[in-house]
């Protein structure tokens, strides 16, 4: 236990140890293992079932743990074998759920105002946080309207309000964007961007969609079957995935095949032929990242495919291209349209290509 | 999340969980604990353990018991038949054709639901009585109809009937639009597709409904009471009443008869609860969409004329005859313009009258009731969504046992847990007894409100509270209770206007002197002062019904639509 206030105690905002869970019989869990530092962001990415929604009703006491340790701020939260199971209540965290849960039967203030009653924070230094938490989202206005009265936008800024307003020491983001249309997504994105980083809050936020968590975090976690995949900074996600199924969830580009021959790696289907050191094993899968291409025939490599569909977009065309021998598909945009059946040539340089092994799943 | 329940976490109240358990098993357990250790020691009440079995086996094989058995068994098909005859054909009339004032039709056919039974027959008795009404109106009397098995299942099946008729006509317009329509698309009939697609579809609903007429028509006390005794017709529950309020009182034997009735209840309880949650042939439920219906062109005035004389059996006949007989000065005076007054009022709300205490404890009660059942109800249903394992199927199954326990037998529990002489304290021979009989026969209709208004609730409004710092008990108060409140103002309400007129448990657990509105009615008619009776039940059924409806639309009024579910 901790008795220094979390601000200054310089202990991870949380701490995973081997964290284990199943339900119904079922490992959605299996030891994990995250640090999170003060003041910093962690994102929870992957697909519906992978336990990332489990991972953060655990955090918030919703659930409790079979096997590991959970800290936040430096105390223990849950640890099975020592006994410890603390409530909800008493974990000081702030949550913003993806249907908003805000409460019917109360105003917007009063729905703010909740965790800090719970606290019994004096009535009037309650109003002024509730006033500057609701400013802080731009509601200000709307501190005596019913949330039914509010726009699904308002009603989860009002949510992330309620969140913020006890300044918890960790934030929990179960897919908070999800129920909000593509537009509105984005623009809450940037807004809760930058509530992050003026308060400096240490948050998990969980996603599906890796453009928020890419955008948010500064870790992210992919996770897939009840583990993580990987656990890396956004850049290195992006520059360098651990496995073909991270760059694949991520949509980094096209996936493809290459067995080994006598003579080195052959990309399947096609003439395109590298070293035999690249990586060991016969068979490997390629990632050609989509920033890795230019639509040109400069080198120094180059594909030949051929276009499938032209989609006129706001910000050009997105071209639907088939490798040419096979049945991939690459997704491209291009300023110019272009005719289906049309040959293109695309160029690329062979160390952007990331190489993944098969057969051994990569930990 | 699906399996929330069976996941450790967040748990409930405990304070709550044991306030469930503790009510339900001193209102509703130990009264069926007595009933089935009187049934096994007849001498129990004098604190011995004598004889297990003795009277058991011989009560069970007493031919008095085949008889009453076999008689409600009887009387609960025969009403199944009459209210199936009565609804069926004017619930497929209403759903697939056009009929004039539908609407006015369906507001009279509710009005059933708040004419207690055993009111409306005696309504009926007036009517058809030797030197009845409709004697004196018409010149001939339809006593022997009325005083026959017959006539009792016809009385029943038009107080039940309407529960049918609702259930169905809505069932069959929603069928109707849904797979009908998609039935005549594909080219059948309207009448072909009603047989091929409608009924069988809707055949789920309507046995259900069936059965919960029978179960209703064999937990009745009043009509058979006040019809078949004349006439020697006694079922279980008129046999039960018999043994334990007239000597020699009977306690094991009413014990026994009351296993009995309560098996037979139950049967049709879970079978109707069986029909209602199969999964593989889901009853169909929703808003009828509408959808065009036909005309029904020259059978339009035969139609309507149904409808009215359907609408005039259950419902203008016997208010007709309760307000004939309470604004009559004598009853043999007969009906002539002469013979009108409000003199039966007059004497029923006069100061300090019999009439008005009674009126004052029902309404008492009543209230009582409704707060009560309530509070434990929600607190019950709360506690089993929020539960786990055994403790959750123990609370579940504690909470749905008053189903299938009708008045009498939850009376007869009483008298046998609360009436012991060795009890140091006890609440029998006081008020506090109709209010622990009312809410174990009540307790079902809260549970199932809040059931089905927590099942509503997002699992993550009461998860932020818990979040937010409120613990289990604050996070109930303060965020669960408010949410589910308009529901259970509707179940108070309903529960108040059952409890303000309740008969058979009142008649048999009242404190000595302490009258409530039905048994004042009762006895009034026993002792042929049936224009006071009548005076009362007119006022009984005005204020039961006329205030909660007042309440309820005041309510929405209020509201306004900012509280979800008040419906």
């Amino acid at each position: 236990m901790i008795t220094k206030p979390p601000a200054a105690s310089g202990n991870p905002a949380l701490s995973l140890h081997s964290i284990s869970m199943s339900l119904g019989g079922n490992r959605v869990l299996d030891r994990i293992n995250v640090d999170l530092a003060e003041g910093e962001v962690l994102g929870l990415l992957g697909p519906s079932g992978c336990g990332k929604t489990t991972l953060l009703r655990l955090i918030s006491g919703l659930l409790l743990p079979d096997e590991g340790e959970i800290r936040i701020a430096g105390s223990t939260v849950a640890a099975p074998q020592t006994g410890i199971a603390l409530p909800p209540e008493r974990r000081g965290l702030g949550m913003v759920f993806q249907d908003y849960a805000l409460w019917p039967h109360m105003s917007v203030a009063k729905n703010v105002a909740f965790p800090l009653e719970m606290q019994g924070v004096r009535a009037g230094t309650c109003k002024d946080r509730v006033v500057r938490a609701l400013d802080r989202v731009g509601l200000g206005a709307m501190a005596e309207r019913r949330p039914s009265d509010l726009s699904g936008g308002q009603q989860q800024r009002v949510a992330i309000a309620r969140a913020i307003v006890a300044e918890p020491p960790l934030v929990l983001f179960d897919e908070p964007l999800s129920n909000l249309d593509r537009e509105l997504r984005e623009t809450m994105v940037d807004e809760i961007a930058d509530l992050v980083a003026e308060l400096r809050l240490s948050a998990v936020y969980v996603t599906h969609d890796h453009g928020e968590a890419l955008t948010l975090a500064n870790h992210v976690a992919v996770m897939r079957e009840g583990g993580i995949e990987q656990l890396a900074s956004p850049d290195e996600l992006v520059n360098h995935p651990k496995t073909a199924a991270v760059a694949d969830f991520l949509r980094l580009g096209c996936l493809l095949q290459a067995t080994r021959g006598a003579d080195g790696w052959t990309i399947n289907g096609t003439d395109l032929s590298f070293p035999a050191e690249t990586i060991a094993g016969s068979q490997a899968q390629v990632l050609l990242p989509e920033k890795a291409l230019r639509l040109d025939a400069s080198g120094p490599m180059t594909l030949r495919t051929q276009v499938v569909r032209s989609q006129a977009r706001s910000t050009g065309h997105a071209l639907i291209l088939r490798l040419a021998g096979t049945d991939h598909v690459i997704r491209l945009l291009s300023p110019r349209r272009a005719r289906t059946g049309d040959g293109v040539d695309l160029s690329f340089a062979p160390e952007d290509l990331r190489w993944f092994p098969v057969g051994e799943p990569v930990h | 999340m699906a399996r929330g329940a069976v996941a450790p976490g967040a748990e409930g109240s405990a304070g709550l969980k044991w306030t469930a358990t503790i009510g339900l098993l001193v209102i509703v357990a130990v009264p069926c604990l007595f009933i089935v250790i009187q049934a096994i020691f007849p001498d129990f009440g004098s604190g011995s353990l004598a004889a297990p079995f003795s009277m058991f086996f011989k009560t069970l094989a007493d031919p008095d018991l085949f008889g009453l058995a076999g008689n409600t068994l009887l009387l609960g098909v025969g009403t199944v038949l009459c209210a199936a005859v009565l609804a069926v054909p004017i619930a497929a009339l209403r759903a697939l054709f056009r009929i004039p004032f539908a609407l006015i039709w369906d507001a009279l056919l509710l009005i059933p639901f708040m004419i207690p039974p055993y009111i409306a027959a005696l309504g009926w008795i007036m009517t058809l009585q030797p030197r009845g009404y409709l004697e004196q109106i018409t010149g001939f009397n339809m006593a022997s109809l009325l005083f026959s098995v017959t006539g009792i299942m016809l009385i029943m099946g038009l107080n039940t009937f309407s529960v049918v008729y609702f259930v169905l006509s809505r069932t069959f317009e929603t069928i109707g639009a849904r797979y009908s329509d998609v039935g005549r698309v594909f080219g059948a009939g309207q009448w072909r597709s009603f047989w091929r697609i409608t009924l069988p579809l809707a055949m789920p609903g309507l046995a259900a409904s069936l059965l919960l007429v029978f179960a209703m028509s064999i937990e009745e006390y009043g009509t058979p009471a006040a019809l078949g005794r004349r006439i020697g017709f006694e079922v279980l529950v008129t046999g039960i009443e018999n043994r334990i309020s007239e000597w020699p009182i009977d306690l094991p034997g009413s014990a026994t008869l009351s296993l009995v009735l309560v098996s037979m209840a139950l049967i049709a309880f879970m079978l109707q609860r069986w029909l209602l949650t199969r999964r593989d042939y889901r009853i169909v439920g929703g808003k009828p969409q509408a959808h065009d219906k036909r005309n029904l062109g020259v059978w339009t005035v035969p139609a309507t004329l149904l409808f009215a004389l359907v609408a005039f059996l259950a419902t203008g006949l016997p208010i007709l005859a309760i307000l004939a007989t309470a604004l009559s000065r004598t009853i043999s005076g007969g009906l002539a313009l002469s013979n009108l007054g409000l003199d039966n009022f007059r004497q029923l709300l006069g100061t300090g009258s019999d009439g008005l205490a009674a009126l004052g404890n029902s309404l008492m009660l009543g209230t009582t009731t409704a707060l009560l059942a309530s509070l434990l109800g929600a607190i019950t249903a709360y506690s089993v969504v929020k539960g786990r394992g055994r403790f959750r199927i123990v609370l579940d199954a504690l909470s749905i046992t008053p189903n299938s326990l009708p008045g009498v037998v939850v009376a007869v529990g009483i008298i046998l847990a609360w009436n012991q002489p060795w009890l140091p304290v006890t609440p029998y021979n006081t008020p506090f007894i109709l209010l622990l009989a009312y809410i174990c026969i009540l307790l079902p209709q809260p549970v199932r409100y809040a059931t089905a208004s927590l099942h509503q609730l997002g699992d993550n409004l009461e998860a932020a509270g818990r979040v937010s710092g409120a613990g289990p008990l604050k996070a109930f108060v303060r965020i669960v209770l408010p949410l589910i409140l308009p529901s259970m103002v509707t179940a108070m309400i309903l529960v108040f206007a059952v409890a303000s007129r309740e008969l058979v448990a009142s008649l048999l657990v009242a404190p000595v002197g302490f009258t409530t509105i039905a048994v004042f009615i009762w006895q009034q008619f026993d002792q042929g002062s049936a224009g006071l009776g009548m005076a009362m039940a007119f006022c009984a059924v005005l204020i039961t019904t006329l205030i909660p409806l007042l309440l309820i639309s005041l309510l929405r009024w209020f509201s306004r639509g900012s509280v979800a579910g008040l419906n």
